[in-house]
């Protein structure tokens, strides 16, 4: 926790027992409290997600730390900034129960809201440091995935400052929050070059990412995407990695057909360019193995409501279901298809399962998805192990999950603080050209060479997910 | 060239003392000077006004004096104050809810495992 903190707090005196109102949080029917707080179960290490009232698109999303049954609960979390929540039960009748909130609010989470809430706030002064930027969701749909992408950045940092910076200045990192809204993303994107960013690593949607590389087209900065993606879009200052849809799919769809005899395939996605370019490239690849997509849906980025979906797939008589969707909108998805029993009906795979987003679809309704990137937490590829172990170590054992997101984003400052420091005086456009060539046979975690298409073959197992092969494209 | 007040008032918050005061502020309202004292262990009047001071030029709080007492609330139009009156806003909104949910529903086990649903 970072000690630049305000501690907010409020009390409630009310007609339960301790247990009673303990008994309540969580609960899914009216008597439920703190904003429908929703977790799977109220123990120590679960995921819990809270919806900020009062017009806010973001939700506190963390973990239960401490559970004390009719005593106590503790949240930490991580977005939409790093924080505690603390829940004390104090009993002061035969049913009378007095509830003492108490929020741990750092300097930073007052800063986003008053920006979130429209605020025009100034631009970090001129430190003399190297300046990068990291443009991620802290709120919205994406949220959910990119928990980890922001320390995982500030840990590449930091590696690289311990180790003497660049050219011998230190390096700076400063965040931007898009909202899982590509117009948000435009203007943090002005935001961060204004501030003097030289590079812009965009852990956000393709949608995001679009808006962005327009917003910086002007300007002597590199833009990098180095999260999955359905490619495209590259330019001489702008470098796209990650994992593609066409790989996936190819991996994915011989596993699945050979595995449960399923080959007649329902898409659904979102109506935005990576679902767009992922459901091509799925109808190509199943086109080719003899499979067929027997229909498919997109929803509106930030859709909760997936019923008529679900109906469509039950109509459909398909037997195998392909998600594009991702972070808060695939974690509905696929917890009313559990819900609603498509399990019993249908194999389920998704293209974006990573560890934080089955963290909280839950390990039920979890259990048994398809997927396939190119990290999760259970590699055993060497490097992995140190990798965590520096991740631990910085944030703590209530930190989100590592995933294949957040590698990537660690992976690509890393490398390109590294060109950076070999060509100090290079152009946005020419630092591309290096980091396109650059060669490397590197297998460690944290430095892979990220221009090699390798992915992982994976299943949800309740709440892990087993790599089960390795594919390199 | 002169820092804005935004700027002055994220600075206003690197102190400890500082935050305790904002937080004592968001709580209860406008507070005099004492109330704010007597609510702080770690420190002193003379520190405590020290501070004042700071928050003050920061344009984070506002002062009014009304006789012998000084009163201090957190400044109506900033955005750190709207900030923190929206999170002390939420957590009264949590205390409210929860009284509200004692009046509805049947108590259930309370180590009944529960649904996932986000």
């Amino acid at each position: 926790m970072t000690s630049a903190t305000v501690t907010l707090s409020s009390e409630a005196d009310v007609k339960l027992t301790p247990a009673e109102a303990f008994e309540r949080f969580g609960r899914r029917d009216d008597a439920g409290w703190m904003f429908r707080a929703r977790c799977h179960r109220v123990a120590p290490g679960y995921a819990v997600a809270i919806d900020l009232p009062g017009g806010c698109d973001a939700q506190v999303l963390g973990r239960l730390r401490a559970v004390m049954p009719g005593r106590e609960i503790v949240i930490e979390h991580d977005q939409p900034w790093r924080g505690q929540l603390r829940i004390k039960f104090e009993r002061t009748g035969a049913a009378q129960t007095r509830v003492r909130f108490r929020a741990q609010v750092p300097s930073e989470g007052i800063e986003w809201l008053a920006r979130h809430r429209g605020a025009s706030l100034p631009l970090p002064a001129p430190t003399g440091a190297r300046r990068i930027g990291l443009l991620t969701s802290k709120s919205g749909s994406g949220a959910v995935y990119s928990m980890a992408a922001e320390y995982m950045a500030r840990l590449a940092v930091e590696q690289v400052n311990a180790s003497g910076g660049v050219g011998h200045r230190p390096v700076e990192l400063l965040i931007a929050d898009d909202s899982t809204d590509h117009l948000q993303a435009r203007r943090e994107t002005v935001r961060l070059i204004e501030a003097g960013c030289q590079a812009i690593f965009a852990c956000v949607t393709s949608a995001s990412f679009s808006a962005a590389t327009a917003a910086a087209e002007p300007h002597d900065v590199l833009m990098v995407h180095p999260v999955i993606n359905e490619g495209g879009m590259e330019a001489k200052k702008v470098i796209r990695f990650g994992e593609r849809p066409e790989a996936q799919m190819a991996a994915l769809s011989r596993i699945v057909e050979r595995e449960t005899g399923g080959n007649r395939w329902f898409l659904v996605g979102q109506q935005y360019s990576w679902s767009f370019g992922a459901h091509r490239a799925a109808a190509k690849i199943l086109d080719a193995s003899g499979s067929r997509v027997v229909a498919q849906r997109f929803t509106p980025l930030g859709t909760r409501e997936f019923a008529p979906i679900i109906d469509s797939i039950r109509a459909s008589g398909a037997d195998v279901v392909m998600s594009s969707l991702v972070g808060a909108d695939e974690v509905a998805f696929q917890q009313q298809a559990h819900e609603a029993g498509l399990r019993d009906l249908a194999s389920r795979v998704s293209l974006v399962m990573d560890e934080c987003t089955l963290e909280h679809v839950g390990p039920v309704a979890g259990n048994g998805i398809w997927t396939a990137l190119n990290y999760f937490q259970s590699v055993t590829s060497p490097g992995n192990d140190e990798l965590l172990r520096a991740y631990r170590e910085h944030f703590g054992p209530w930190a989100p999950p590592l995933s294949s997101l957040s590698t990537n984003v660690y992976e690509a400052v890393r490398q390109y603080l590294e060109l950076a420091a070999l060509h100090p005086d290079a152009a946005p456009n020419h630092l591309a050209a290096h980091w396109r060539t650059r060669k490397s046979d590197q297998e460690s975690v944290g430095q892979r060479n990220m221009a090699t298409q390798r992915l992982y073959l994976a299943r949800a197992e309740e709440d892990v997910i087993r790599v089960l092969d390795e594919v390199v494209a | 060239m002169r820092p804005s007040t935004e700027s002055l008032a994220f600075d206003a918050l690197s102190d400890g003392v500082r935050r305790q005061i904002l937080a004592i502020l968001s709580e209860h309202g406008e507070c005099t000077v004492s109330e704010i004292t007597e609510r702080i262990d770690s420190v002193g009047r003379t520190t405590v006004s020290s501070h004042l001071r700071v928050l003050r030029t920061s344009g984070v709080v506002q002062e009014r004096k009304v006789g012998r007492y000084r009163y201090v609330r957190l400044d109506a139009d900033g955005s750190v104050r709207e900030a923190l009156d929206f999170l002390q806003r939420i957590m009264t909104q949590a205390a409210e809810e929860l009284s509200a949910s004692a009046s509805t529903a049947e108590p259930r086990d309370p180590f009944e495992e529960k649904l996932a649903v986000g």
